[in-house]
């Protein structure tokens, strides 16, 4: 998974909401995308697979 | 996960309105919620002129796209703020955006009103970055809305964002900013009518919908807003909606309940600047001139 240029490795079969709490991160606070599309919170990764967190937060 | 409308793959559960959604749903519920929220507070009609308030970022991108699918007429404002790097960024999404859909953008560059962008007058003028380009985007836009006739100036502020205003401002009891907090602001003389219509939609709602409806927007933050007061506030909330869900759709939707005792006895007066003519309540030049003026000299405002 990448987030905020960093790229962290997390084992086949694991949740995205799991993996996402494990980094301590917030699941309602980032978007997962794959190929432009949204991939849910339930998806178990697979083996290779590249997912890119998108912030959602924004403000200043 | 199913969709909880049509039952095909959802993509995206949404706690705090119980709704697990695929792409299609997702996208008319962000749709009808602003239709809805429109109407519900008296923003606008289709017969008014609107002016978008558009960054380059997710919330005023998706805001001017749910409009024109809505059948509203409106156009879009950019102010180039001269932040290094990031404004020709965040420029070229917003002009890309108006140009794939034939849709007027105004471009307009802080430096040539102000004298500086933000990077030069956070470097002069006392006070924090985002309080200072508050002041200057508000400024701006008003006048931009006013200049073009324009009957409202619709910004993106989303639910994320007004809670975390609302949060500042009970932690400090600002009783001024508590009463001028709400979804619509009406207009009176040069003062333009603002309305605010993804109030009621959470800020991964709206990125999920650009994504879904592939709106390109600039993904990074603002260099300024790196520690940011209200960024910190959004992390609070976030917490309390991660364990408690809704936690931010309650807390303002409570408040607007209550939010006439914080309306003050007296209006608040208006008077036009004697520099630019435009509305303030201060005494003397408004803030946008005192910065100006400020800037001009070099010397701390």
């Amino acid at each position: 998974m990448k987030h905020r240029g960093k790229t962290y490795e997390v084992g086949p079969g694991t949740t995205l909401e799991r993996a996402l709490r494990e980094l301590g991160i917030i699941p309602e606070t980032v978007l997962p995308v794959r190929d432009g599309k949204i991939v849910p919170l339930t998806h178990r990764i697979e083996e290779g697979e590249e997912i890119e967190l998108v912030d959602v937060i924004s403000g200043g | 996960m199913k969709c909880t409308i049509c039952k095909k793959p959802a993509v995206i559960k949404l706690r705090h309105a119980n709704l697990k959604l695929c792409p299609e749903h997702l996208v008319a519920r962000v749709e009808k919620v602003v239709a809805e929220t429109i109407k519900k507070f008296h923003m606008f009609t289709p017969a008014e002129k609107i002016l978008v308030a558009v960054s380059g970022g997710k919330d005023s991108l998706a805001l001017w796209e749910i409009l024109r699918k809505l059948g509203y007429r409106a156009d879009g404002a950019y102010l180039d703020l001269g932040i290094e790097g990031y404004s020709a960024r965040s420029r070229e999404y917003s002009e890309k955006f108006a140009a794939a859909r034939e849709l007027k953008l105004h471009v307009v560059a802080v430096e040539e009103e102000l004298g500086t962008g933000i990077d030069g007058l956070v470097r002069v003028a006392r006070g924090k970055a985002c309080s200072l380009c508050g002041t200057v985007k508000r400024y701006l836009l008003n006048h931009v809305a006013y200049e073009g006739g324009y009957h409202v100036l619709a910004t993106g502020h989303n639910l994320d964002d007004e809670a975390a205003t609302l949060l500042g401002n009970v932690i400090r009891w600002e009783e001024g900013y508590l009463a001028r907090q709400y979804p619509v602001l009406p207009g009176e003389g040069k003062l333009v009518r603002r309305a605010k219509p993804l109030v009621f939609l959470s800020e991964r709602e709206v990125a999920a919908y650009c994504v879904i409806s592939g709106i390109q927007y600039i993904y990074e933050e603002c260099p300024h807003a790196v520690g940011a007061r209200s960024i910190a506030l959004k992390h609070v909330l976030n917490k309390l909606e991660d364990r408690y869900p809704a936690t931010k759709l309650t807390f303002l939707r409570g408040f607007l309940k209550v939010r006439d005792r914080f309306r003050p006895r007296e209006p608040v007066e208006l008077r036009d600047c004697p520099i630019c003519g435009m509305p303030t309540a201060a005494e003397g030049p408004c803030r946008f001139c005192r910065l100006k003026e400020r800037v001009s000299h070099g010397a701390p405002a």
